[in-house]
């Protein structure tokens, strides 16, 4: 702390420094970026924007269908919606700002102390405020995103079921925009504060935080989980007194939700009272931020480059020797190359926090489902709440193996001077990598697999049918990943995010979510014929046959996958 | 008469022209003075104290570590010192960076480029940042991308560029605004013969304009022929600071520039176990 502390003292104020009009120079060159990559996208590969846009139209599309039911479900009870609509934005927005809080807090880290952008314009006559500010505004617009995405669908369905005017679509967008830069600056403050106090472990404490606040939101629901007794009249009054501190009238939540509830109410005049506290409050906090963080800039950059390393070698002795341990049976060669990509995996909070916040808070939940029906589950809530698990898990797993397991035979690229040399053929790389994949996704889905069954207590058929559809779909799904990951690889790129991002990312996320949908669909046909017959514990040969064609899908999907996979990446030039 | 101060007369002599009455020594264009920084309890810089006139190629060199890297973040005001004081222009870092910086350009081991953007709209950026007005931008563009070989491939989006290639366009970059302190982190690593060539011209050219280079580097061949002074880091002190000539008398042979080197840098076992047990 002393030479920041010592930076700071001695630096006069940034405020008299700089090139000015320097910001609208940052913008500009945003903007050109941003209009070089979109031609660049529309003139190479016509195919992927195609494929995006059709993504986000399927997306939307969803959210709007579930949206709509919703509210139109609401509609029917004409008292509780009353209560009931305000509290879904009240939660909605509260929600969102958390989490645009933490996704502002990471980028704007990304973006101001972790990339070489920074170093280049710090150098450069560019005034301190003005390269905060710009790089805030990107994040807002990159972290705002899962805004839009909930937020249009949401609106178009309260607008179509309650047959809004035009100006409550105006009041809604305004309301949501302006409200986007308060948590904005709360996570532009966040980032500072870990850039100059925990330098060495700035990405771990963003990604601890977010884990803390999402284990938070769990305890939270879970607590409204336990709410549940058998009187509804006083189950209603004890949610809505857990809800309470959602209506805080110092909350910016708070004046979002009135000025989105007053456009329902076509009382626009309060409408934009609360839009103009809501603006207000986000200029102000957005200037406090961006001058505040443009003031410590320099000393919390410096600060953020004097992080040293510390030393690997423990970590490693414990990484190889948890490798031999479960990759026993692989040959060395094929071992060695398991325990790089072992080493990169623990080495890499985003891979492992993922996969442990994910399933961690899943496997929270089901340790907590029995108290929320300690009489314990009817057979039809059994296959229900199976069923849905078994979407979870494998969403989860689609996520995950898209976006890092996917990315890994690309990543190779750099290295295939030494991966091509290799005293081994290619085919085994393939295989190691998939080996690895298998290892550490069906781990976490099997265990969080067991957990579900033990919570449904499920009878030995259905927890065979359940075990086996979860692994069948890990198997898939990982083969999926790494075949494809060779069949579609982009061996110049050098991140993980932007090859699960690309044309052969996308591929592999549809085809990925195919998978998850067909198995799922299956289980689901499972479920429902079991509870028909009114016993989870009595295969018939047809849901033997079900079972069986599940196994077969993934272990189809992954070889097919391999299998061109592997033929691709024997002929790969780099 | 070494060049520098040939170059530092060329400039006297032509403020006497234009009538000034005396003539004060300007400003250093880098000078260092006690710098320590620190990372953890890693010494990388340790007092090293240093100056750079106008109109001098100053080399400096050291093994991988040795802490050149940070001593040039230290200058560009990329890390702050935990003590001492750099002066950039005769302007304090610590109190008037931004001032300092317009007279100073930057050319890190891993050269910066937007990667969707191409090298003439980097120019432009580049020239708008630092004032320029379109004309002097247009002008200077052309004149650098054709001196540095860039113009062929001025168009293409910089993510199709090889390290050479980049390193060619940030250079005409950073020389874009004519800065008095050119700043350069290896600055031949990716380079074909033909551009080393070059670069190596416009570095003394620039220098013999009145203007300096500071220019870390590990091409021994490439010190030894164009800096005028070099200075020599190693465990983040300066343990070598003069021209060749002062070195080769400090070595007491007569020795080519790489013999002088690992002479001075020999490794110490004891001193790096030290070293290496508080990292």
């Amino acid at each position: 702390m002393a030479q920041i502390q010592a930076g700071i003292h001695t630096s006069v104020r940034p405020d008299d420094r700089g090139r000015p009009g320097s910001l609208a120079l940052l913008v500009r060159l945003k903007l050109r970026l941003l209009r070089n990559r979109v031609r660049q996208i529309a003139d190479q590969s016509p195919m992927r924007l195609l494929l995006v846009i059709l993504f986000l139209a399927v997306i939307w599309g969803a959210l709007y269908a579930v949206f709509d039911y919703v509210f139109t479900f609401l509609r029917r009870f004409e008292q509780q919606s009353v209560i009931a609509i305000p509290l879904v934005f009240h939660v909605f927005v509260l929600a969102m700002t958390v989490l645009l809080a933490f996704s502002a807090a990471v980028l704007v880290y990304s973006a101001l102390f972790a990339r070489s952008e920074p170093a280049f314009l710090l150098t450069t006559p560019a005034h301190p405020r003005h390269v905060v500010a710009i790089m805030y505004l990107e994040s807002l617009f990159f972290a705002s995103w899962s805004l839009v995405l909930l937020g249009l669908p949401l609106m178009m369905a309260i607008g179509n079921v309650m047959g809004l005017p035009w100006h409550f679509y105006a009041l809604f967008v305004a309301a949501l925009l302006g409200f986007v830069p308060i948590p904005g600056a709360m996570g532009l403050v966040a980032a500072l504060a870990v850039a100059i106090f925990l330098p060495r472990l700035a990405r771990r404490t963003l990604l601890y935080a977010g884990a803390a606040v999402l284990a938070a939101l769990a305890f939270w629901w879970i607590r409204l989980w336990s709410l549940t007794t058998s009187d509804s009249g006083r189950w209603l009054q004890d949610f809505l007194g857990e809800m309470q501190f959602l209506k805080a009238a110092l909350l910016p939540s708070t004046w979002v939700t009135n000025a989105i509830r007053y456009a329902i109410e076509d009382r626009p005049a309060d409408s934009l009272f609360y839009l103009g506290v809501t603006f207000a409050t986000a200029l102000f906090f957005s200037w406090a931020a961006v001058s505040f963080v443009g003031y410590y800039l320099l000393p919390a950059f410096a600060s953020a480059q004097s992080g040293a390393q510390r030393s690997a070698s423990v970590q490693g002795r414990a990484s190889r020797r948890l490798t031999d341990v479960l990759f026993c049976y692989l040959p060395k060669q094929m071992r060695m190359l398991v325990l790089k990509d072992m080493r990169n995996f623990l080495r890499d909070p985003a891979q492992w926090s993922q996969l442990v916040i994910l399933f961690g808070l899943l496997g929270l939940y089901l340790i907590y489902l029995p108290r929320s029906r300690p009489e314990g589950f009817s057979t039809q809530w059994q296959a229900l709440i199976c069923f849905l698990n078994q979407g979870a898990v494998t969403l989860i797993l689609s996520t995950f193996t898209s976006r890092f397991v996917f990315p890994m035979i690309s990543l190779e690229g750099r290295q295939m001077w030494l991966v091509g040399l290799w005293p081994m053929p290619r085919a085994e790389v393939m295989w190691a990598k998939f080996i690895y994949a298998l290892t550490i996704c069906g781990l976490a889905a099997v265990s969080v697999t067991f957990l579900s069954i033990r919570a449904l207590q499920l009878p030995p058929a259905m927890a065979v049918v359940q075990a086996s559809a979860t692994l069948a779909t890990c198997v898939g799904l990982c083969g999926l990943a790494v075949g494809l990951g060779a069949r579609l690889p982009s061996f110049h790129e050098t991140s993980a995010g932007r090859v699960a991002s690309g044309l052969g990312g996308t591929v592999n996320l549809i085809a990925s979510v195919v998978l998850v949908t067909v198995n799922v669909a299956l289980v689901g046909v499972i479920c429902y014929r079991l509870v028909e017959q009114g016993n989870l514990n009595r295969l018939d040969p047809l849901n033997v046959l079900l079972a069986s064609l599940i196994v077969a899908i993934g272990a189809l999907a992954a070889s097919i996958a391999m299998k061109l996979g592997i033929r691709s990446f024997r002929r790969a030039e780099v | 008469m070494d060049r520098r101060r040939v170059a530092w007369k060329r400039l006297r002599d032509e403020t006497r022209k234009d009538g000034t009455e005396t003539l004060e020594l300007g400003p250093m264009s880098i000078r260092l003075e006690n710098v320590t920084k620190c990372y953890g309890r890693l010494r990388a810089v340790d007092g090293i104290s240093f100056e750079v006139s106008p109109g001098e190629v100053f080399a400096f060199l050291g093994p991988n570590g040795a802490g050149k890297t940070t001593t040039i973040k230290l200058i560009t005001g990329l890390l702050a010192p935990d003590s001492g004081t750099i002066e950039v222009c005769g302007r304090a870092m610590s109190m008037d960076d931004q001032t300092a910086k317009v007279q100073l350009a930057y050319v890190p081991d891993q050269p910066y480029l937007y990667e969707k953007l191409s090298a003439r709209e980097f120019l432009e950026f580049v020239g708008e940042m630092y004032g320029l007005d379109s004309g002097t931008i247009e002008a200077r563009s052309r004149h650098y991308m054709n001196r540095l070989q860039v113009a062929p491939f001025a168009d293409q989006l910089a993510e199709s560029y090889s390290h050479g290639m980049k390193q060619r366009a940030v250079l005409a970059a950073a020389l874009l605004h004519e800065p008095k302190v050119l700043i350069v982190d290896e600055p031949m690593v990716g380079l074909d013969p033909r551009s080393v060539r070059i670069v190596k011209e416009l570095f003394r050219e620039r220098a013999d304009a009145g203007f300096s280079v500071f220019m870390s580097t590990h091409t021994l061949d490439i010190a030894e022929s164009i800096a005028d002074r070099i200075a020599i880091i190693n465990h983040g002190r300066i343990i070598a600071c003069g021209t060749l000539e002062e070195l080769k008398a400090r070595a007491k042979r007569e020795h080519r520039l790489e013999d002088i080197f690992l002479e001075l840098t020999q490794p110490d076992p004891e001193a790096e176990a030290a070293r290496s047990s508080v990292v």
